[in-house]
C-alpha cells in the first residue's frame, strides 16, 4: 500500500515538474507551430538566474525569497523571449519545419555556451528553503514538502493557464490566431503582437519553471537537455498545442515512468521513452490533438 | 471494347461530408473519357480514389479485370496507370532532363527489378536516348538544364505529361490538364494529348473545365453532380441531356 | 545536356585534394592535432551518412548517435571479448549493428511518423539506447569500455601494424575515403537519383510507381550502417567507447556539419565537419565559447544563407561568372547541385 502510494506520489512529482517546463513549450507550438528546442536552454537560464538572485541575498532563503527569485527569473527570461522573437522566431515563420527546428537547436547551443561562460562548468547545488525542507508523513508514507510544493505549483500553473486561455481577452485572441492566423489578420487583429505576447509569456514560463525547480538538483549546463526530452514527450503525447492535453499527458507519462521504475528499477527513464514511442505510433496526433488533414 | 477500369458502389467521405455516393463508373479500353461537373461535384475526389491517392470508404475498383481496391497508388502505377496532377508535380530542384531520367529509371526498375538500380555516375545511354526522344516529342527542348522549378506553367504540365508517358502506361489519367493555361496554350495541349493518345494507343481519363478541351478530346462524357453521376455517354448526347442542362444552365 | 564526365572529374579532384591534405597533415602538425584530424575524418563520413537521409529522402533524424554508438560498442565488445576475430570482422559486426538498429527503429518510426514527429521519435530511440548503455554492466555502464587495442592486420604474406596512433590515422583516412567514394557513387546511381526525387516530391515519386516508405527505410538502414561503421572505426583510435558518444548531443553533430557546410551539396557535411573541428580547437581555452560560436553560425546559416557555406560560395562564384560572361552557357547552379 505504502509502496503504491509512494509510486503514485513520485509519478505526480515527475509529471508536474515536467508540466511546468512543457506548458510554455506547448503554448508556443500551438500558435507558432515551432517545436522550440531552445525552451530547455531558457529553462536552464531561469534556474541559474534564480540562483544568482538568491546568492545576491546571501544564499539563505526564506520561502518568499525563493518565490521572488523564481519570479525574477521568469521576468528576465520573458525579456529574453522578447528579443528572441524580434531577432529570430519572427524570421522562422516561413521557413521549412526542419530548418526552424534546427534554428531553435542552434539557439539552445548559444544558451548552453552562455551558461558555461557566465556560471562555469561546475555543478552548483541549491537546497530548498527551510520551510520546504522537511518531510510530511501520511501513515507510513513520507513525502518531502518540496516535492509537494512542486506538485502544487504544477496544478496551480495548469489552473492559471486554463483560466488565461479560456476566460481572458488575450487568451481568446491567442486561440483565434492559433486556429487561423490568416483569418485573424483579415479581421484586423495585430497578429504579430499576439505572437510576441505568446512568445514572451512562454519564455517567462520557462524561466519561472527553472526558478521553481532549481532546488534538489544540481545545476549544470546539461540541465536544459535533461528536462527538454521529457517536455517534448509530454507536449507531443498531449497533442501539440493543447495545455489540457499536456497536463493529462504529464500525469500519464509520470505514472508510467514511476510504476515502470518501481517494477524494473535497473532502467530508470526508459519507460517514459517506450511509452512515448508506443503512444506516438498508436495515436500520432496525441491524446487531445486533432487529426491532421494534410 | 474491353473494359479498362470498373468502379462499383464507390463511397467517399471527408469527415461528415459525403463527397461520393454510390458511384458506378466504367472506362472502356481505348476511349477518351472526360469527367465534368460543377465545382465541388467530386471530380477530383473520384480521380484521387481511382488513382489510389485516396482510400475509398466503400466499393470496389478493378483494372483490366484485376481487383485493385486495396492497392496503394504506387502499386496501381505498376499495373499500368500513369497520372498527372491539377497543379503539376515535378521534382523542382532537378533539371527537366533529370526529371525524365528519374521517371524512365523508375519504369526500368519496375520492369527489371533491382538490377537496374545500381550504376555509376551517369544514366545509361539507352535511358538518356529515351529521354531525348520524349523531349523532342513534347517540344521541351531549350530549357532542359534549368531547374524544373523555373519552367513556365505550361512547360511544367508538359514535363509532367512526358514523365507519365515515360512509364508507358495503358491508362493515362490527367487531372485538369489545361488548368490555368491561355487559350492558345489550350489548343496546343489538346493537340499534344490527342497526338500521344493516338501514337501510344492510350486509354485516357480526364477531368476538365474548359468546354473546348472537353469536346476536342472526349469520346465519352460523364457528368458528376453532388457526388453522383447524372449522365454518361457520347458527348453530343450528354450535351442534349435534360438533367445536365438543368444543372449547368439552370434550365427547366 | 548535363556534363556527367565534368561533374565526375570535379568531384574526383575535390576528393584527391582532400586526401592529400589529410595525408600530409601529420608532417606539419603535432600528435594532438593529428588525433583531432582523425576524428574530423570520421565526422565527415558521419555527416555524409546523415545527409543521405536529410537531403536524400527528406527525413530529419535527431538520433544518429544511436548508430554511431551501436557500431562503436559492438567494435569495443568484439575487440575485448573476441580478440581472435579478425579486425575486419569487428568492423563488419559494428556496421551491421547499426543497420539492425536502423531496421528495427526505422520500421517502427516510419509507419506513422513524419517531419517533426520523426525527429522526436528518433531522439527518443537514441536516448533509449543511451540509457541502456549506461545501465548495462556488460557495456561498462557509465565508465564505458576502455583499453581497446589497435589491430595488426594479418594478410597472410605480410601484416600491417596499426598499433601506433599515426598508422591507425592513415587507416582511418583510407577507410573514410573508400566509404565517401561509395556514398558519392551511390548518390549518382539510379537509386540515388530516386532518393533525391523522394525528398523533392514524395507523392510524385509514388505516382511514378515507387514504394516511397520502403525506400525511406532502405535509406535509413544504409545511413545507420554507415554511421555505425564510423563509430566502429573510431573506437580503436580513441581506445575507449564511452556513453557520451550515445548522448543526444552527438546526434546533433552531423546536423551541425551538414547545415553549416550546406545540405544541398554532397561535400557540404565535409566542409562543415572541418569547420566545426577548427572552431572547437580554436575556442578550447574558454568553456562555452565553442557552443556560442557554433550556435551563432548555425543561426546565421539558417536565417541568412540556407544553402550553407558551400552553397553560399558556389552561388557567388556562379553569379560572378554570369556577370563576367566567362562561364559557359550551361547554367552552373544546377550542374553543380548535389554532385
Amino acid at each position: 500500500m505504502v509502496d503504491i502510494g509512494l509510486t503514485v506520489f513520485n509519478g505526480l512529482a515527475w509529471g508536474m515538474a515536467t508540466f511546468l517546463v512543457a506548458a510554455g513549450l506547448t503554448l508556443i507550438f500551438g500558435i507558432l507551430h515551432i517545436l522550440n528546442f531552445a525552451h530547455g536552454g531558457f529553462f536552464m537560464i531561469g534556474a541559474y538566474v534564480a540562483y544568482s538572485v538568491m546568492l545576491a541575498f546571501g544564499g539563505t532563503m526564506p520561502l518568499w525569497l525563493y518565490l521572488v527569485a523564481a519570479i525574477a527569473a521568469g521576468i528576465a527570461v520573458g525579456g529574453m523571449g522578447w528579443g528572441v522573437d524580434k531577432l529570430i522566431l519572427r524570421r522562422l515563420r516561413h521557413v521549412e519545419d526542419a530548418y526552424s527546428l534546427i534554428a531553435t537547436y542552434a539557439l539552445l547551443l548559444v544558451c548552453v555556451g552562455a551558461v558555461q561562460l557566465v556560471w562555469g562548468l561546475n555543478y552548483l547545488s541549491v537546497m530548498p528553503p527551510p520551510a520546504l525542507n522537511s518531510v510530511v508523513f501520511l501513515g507510513d508514507m513520507f513525502m518531502p514538502t518540496y516535492t509537494i510544493f512542486i506538485i502544487a505549483c504544477g496544478i496551480l500553473a495548469f489552473i492559471g493557464l486554463e483560466i488565461f486561455i479560456s476566460h481572458t481577452e488575450m487568451g481568446r485572441l491567442i486561440r483565434v490566431v492559433a486556429a487561423d492566423p490568416w483569418m485573424a489578420k483579415l479581421l484586423g487583429l495585430n497578429v504579430r503582437r499576439i505572437y510576441l505576447v505568446t512568445v514572451v509569456f512562454s519564455f517567462a514560463l520557462a524561466g519561472l519553471a527553472g526558478g521553481l525547480l532549481m532546488a534538489n538538483q544540481s545545476l549544470s549546463p546539461e540541465l536544459g537537455g535533461i528536462f527538454l526530452l521529457q517536455a517534448f514527450g509530454v507536449v507531443i503525447v498531449g497533442g501539440m498545442g493543447s495545455i489540457r492535453g499536456a497536463f493529462i499527458a504529464a500525469i500519464l507519462l509520470g505514472m508510467i515512468e514511476s510504476f515502470g521504475t518501481y517494477f524494473v528499477p535497473q532502467y530508470p527513464g526508459i519507460f517514459f521513452l517506450v511509452a512515448l514511442a508506443v503512444i506516438l505510433l498508436i495515436k500520432p496526433e496525441g491524446i487531445m490533438g486533432k487529426e491532421q488533414t494534410a | 471494347m474491353t473494359r479498362m477500369m470498373e468502379a462499383r458502389g464507390i463511397h467517399k467521405s471527408y469527415g461528415p461530408v459525403r463527397v461520393l455516393e454510390d458511384v458506378d463508373f466504367d472506362l472502356e479500353a481505348g476511349e477518351a473519357h472526360v469527367v465534368i461537373g460543377p465545382n465541388g461535384a467530386g471530380k477530383t475526389t473520384l480521380f484521387r480514389c481511382l488513382s489510389g491517392e485516396s482510400r475509398i470508404d466503400g466499393g470496389t475498383i478493378t483494372l483490366a479485370g484485376e481487383d485493385i481496391t486495396g492497392l496503394a497508388g504506387w502499386q496501381r502505377v505498376k499495373r499500368g496507370i500513369g497520372r498527372s496532377f491539377q497543379v503539376a508535380r515535378i521534382f523542382p530542384d532537378m533539371s527537366a532532363f533529370e526529371n525524365l531520367i528519374v521517371a524512365i529509371e523508375t519504369r526500368e526498375r519496375v520492369d527489371k527489378g533491382l538490377k537496374s538500380t545500381f550504376g555509376l555516375v551517369a544514366p545509361r545511354a539507352a535511358v538518356r536516348g529515351e529521354a531525348e526522344d520524349l523531349v523532342v516529342e513534347l517540344g521541351l527542348e531549350g530549357r532542359l538544364d534549368e531547374p524544373a522549378s523555373t519552367l513556365s506553367h505550361g512547360d511544367k504540365k508538359r514535363l509532367e505529361l512526358a514523365m507519365s508517358l515515360a512509364l508507358k502506361p495503358k491508362l493515362l489519367m490527367l487531372d485538369e490538364p489545361t488548368a490555368g493555361m491561355s487559350q492558345s496554350d489550350r489548343a496546343e495541349a489538346v493537340r499534344l494529348i490527342a497526338q500521344v493518345r493516338e501514337k501510344y494507343g492510350l486509354t485516357l481519363l480526364l477531368t476538365e473545365h474548359d468546354m473546348e478541351v472537353v469536346f476536342g478530346l472526349a469520346t465519352r462524357l460523364t457528368v458528376l453532380h453532388h457526388g453522383a453521376i447524372i449522365a454518361s455517354g457520347e458527348p453530343h448526347k450528354v450535351r442534349a441531356d435534360a438533367r445536365v442542362r438543368e444543372v449547368y444552365l439552370g434550365q427547366h | 545536356m548535363i556534363d556527367y564526365r565534368r561533374r565526375m572529374r570535379a568531384n574526383l579532384a575535390i576528393a584527391v585534394i582532400g586526401l592529400v591534405l589529410f595525408a600530409v597533415f601529420p608532417l606539419v602538425a603535432n600528435s594532438g592535432l593529428v588525433f583531432l584530424a582523425g576524428l574530423v575524418a570520421v565526422n565527415i563520413v558521419f555527416g555524409l551518412s546523415w545527409n543521405l537521409l536529410f537531403s536524400g529522402v527528406g527525413l530529419l533524424s535527431f538520433g544518429h548517435a544511436m548508430f554511431f554508438a551501436g557500431g562503436a560498442y559492438a567494435m569495443a565488445v568484439v575487440s575485448l571479448r573476441l580478440p581472435d576475430l579478425p579486425f575486419a570482422g569487428g568492423l563488419l559486426l559494428g556496421a551491421m549493428t547499426g543497420g539492425i538498429i536502423a531496421l528495427v527503429f526505422g520500421y517502427i518510426a516510419l509507419r506513422r511518423a513524419s517531419g517533426v514527429y520523426f525527429a522526436v521519435l528518433t531522439l527518443a530511440f537514441s536516448e533509449l539506447v543511451h540509457i541502456v548503455i549506461t545501465k548495462t554492466t556488460f557495456l561498462g555502464r557509465n565508465d564505458g569500455l576502455v583499453g581497446i587495442p589497435r589491430p595488426v592486420i594479418n594478410l597472410g604474406v605480410a601484416s600491417i601494424d596499426l598499433t601506433s596512433a599515426l598508422a591507425y590515422y592513415y587507416f582511418i583516412i583510407v577507410a573514410m575515403a573508400v566509404v565517401a567514394f561509395a556514398l558519392w557513387s551511390f548518390q549518382n546511381s539510379p537509386a540515388g537519383r530516386l532518393i533525391q526525387a523522394i525528398r523533392q516530391d514524395p507523392v510524385r515519386t509514388a505516382f511514378l510507381g515507387t514504394d516511397v516508405r520502403s525506400w525511406q527505410l532502405t535509406a535509413f538502414v544504409l545511413s545507420g550502417t554507415i554511421a555505425a561503421f564510423c563509430g566502429a572505426v573510431m573506437v580503436p583510435f580513441a581506445q575507449i567507447a564511452s556513453p557520451e558518444i550515445a548522448y543526444w548531443t552527438v546526434s546533433t553533430e552531423p546536423i551541425l556539419f551538414t547545415l553549416l557546410g550546406g545540405a544541398g551539396h554532397f561535400w557540404g557535411p565535409a566542409v562543415g565537419a572541418i569547420l566545426f573541428g577548427a572552431i572547437d580547437y580554436a575556442t578550447r581555452a574558454l568553456y562555452g565559447l565553442s557552443e556560442i560560436t557554433v550556435g551563432m553560425l548555425l543561426l546565421g546559416v539558417v536565417l541568412l544563407m540556407p544553402g550553407g557555406l558551400l552553397g553560399f560560395l558556389l552561388s557567388r562564384r556562379t553569379a560572378a561568372r554570369r556577370l563576367t560572361g566567362s562561364g559557359k552557357r550551361v547554367p552552373m547552379a544546377n550542374a553543380e547541385k548535389a554532385t
